[in-house]
């Protein structure tokens, strides 16, 4: 009884000092954030307001612009861009999709993109839990997709992806600085 | 279809009123359920006041996956927003505006979106089996002790966890702080059997070890 009671006093101290040690993440300068399709999904399911089924969820952290030009500057037209900041940009679909034509079965995958000055080359790729894309395989890829630059009259400082209604599915809107793009996911 | 301009402009002015009280009442019903914003010029979506994070362990997994170091297999991560202190006592025995959080209400362990912790094997704590998979994740914080609760109601809001969808729920004892933390952190450290994940806030701190 008495070791055990030592034991316990051991673990107690040694959990307390273990957090007194412990050095805590500051907040990161491009900041996390996440994106439903079914927009909202979250707010309407704890009100349990009907919405459509779950179908996407995007992950992403938000670079901002702050003063710099971001396409042919910051980023090189036809490299491999990590589509945010830090951790890989991730997508989750919750159902069966296509993505031109590519069936992309439900699970969680990384994204990427090719910017050009006309397009963008949108990339889903199979390897998950990844930082930004230094590692980028192009023998993972699952699904690419060319989709057009439309040039905005609002400049958008921090990097946004959202997802928008469409008549075959979803849109995913990804916009910075003065461009954005729209990729037709299809269920 | 609608040749007359004055009409036209009435439908058009009245088109925008209903959105504009649609879109207010979406919010209106709970004045908690607005996100706040820093940057609402974005019309996409405005930039979080309590941005998102997320931690990983083995801690750091996909930069040092990207190195190539050795990391061991990914365990476990959690995704979670983090409030601020701003100057606000956070935890005490009365409800707000005196204390953010009062000692036993249900607190959503970060803001926005439910918090959520992904296991990629089972694990088990303080001799409780967890599977492997996903779960949202709260707790009830009292002056000594935290009582975390794991639960299956995933792509949730934070706010008023469904009760009846928790699966396990675990005591752990609370520690003073010696600094202010103004940011709600989670984070996991390595430990003897496997992982602490650490939760800290203003003056307190808890440790939940993970087994695996």
């Amino acid at each position: 009884m008495k070791k055990f009671f030592l034991l316990v006093c051991a673990v107690i101290f040694s959990a307390s000092f273990l957090i007194a040690q412990t050095k805590l993440p500051p907040v990161d300068k491009s900041t996390m954030d996440m994106s439903y399709y079914p927009n909202g999904y979250p707010v309407s399911k704890i009100q349990d307001k009907p919405t459509d089924p779950l179908v996407a969820r995007v992950i992403y952290s938000r670079p901002q612009k702050s003063g710099r030009t971001v396409f042919g500057d910051l980023l090189e037209y036809g490299k491999v861009w990590r589509l945010g900041a830090n951790e890989a940009t991730e997508i989750e679909f919750y159902q069966n999709v296509k993505i031109n034509t590519t069936k992309i079965k439900k699970g969680r995958y990384t994204m990427y993109c090719i910017p050009y000055a006309d397009r963008w080359t949108v990339i889903i790729n199979k390897e998950n839990d990844t930082w930004g894309s230094f590692k980028y395989d192009i023998k993972k890829d699952v699904a690419r997709m060319d989709v057009p630059v439309q040039k905005q009259a609002e400049i958008v400082e921090a990097f946004t992806m959202t997802f928008e209604k469409a008549g075959t599915g979803t849109n995913l809107i990804i916009a910075w600085d003065d461009v954005k793009v729209s990729l037709p996911i299809v269920f | 279809m609608i040749k007359n301009k004055p009409t036209l402009f009435f439908v058009i002015v009245l088109l925008t009123a209903l959105c504009f009280n649609a879109c207010n009442t979406i919010n209106s019903n709970n004045p908690e359920i607005q996100k706040p914003v820093f940057e609402p010029s974005n019309s996409y979506a405005a930039v979080d006041k309590s941005p998102m994070d997320i931690s990983y362990y083995p801690v750091d997994f996909p930069a040092r996956k990207m190195s190539g170091n050795d990391t061991g297999s990914l365990t476990a991560r959690v995704i979670y927003s983090r409030p601020q202190k701003n100057g606000r006592a956070i935890f005490g025995n009365e409800p707000p505006p005196k204390y953010v959080q009062q000692y036993g209400d249900l607190w959503r362990l970060g803001a926005n979106e439910a918090s959520e912790i992904e296991f990629f094997k089972p694990v088990s704590i303080k001799g409780q089996r967890i599977s492997k998979g996903r779960y949202i994740i709260y707790c009830i914080p009292f002056e000594d002790k935290w009582v975390i609760v794991f639960n299956t109601n995933l792509f949730s809001w934070g706010l008023h966890p469904d009760t009846a969808k928790d699966i396990a729920k675990i005591e752990t004892p609370v520690y003073k702080s010696e600094k202010t933390i103004e940011h709600f952190t989670m984070v996991f450290q390595p430990s003897a059997t496997g992982a602490n994940l650490i939760m800290a806030w203003d003056n307190m701190q808890a440790a939940l070890p993970i087994s695996f």
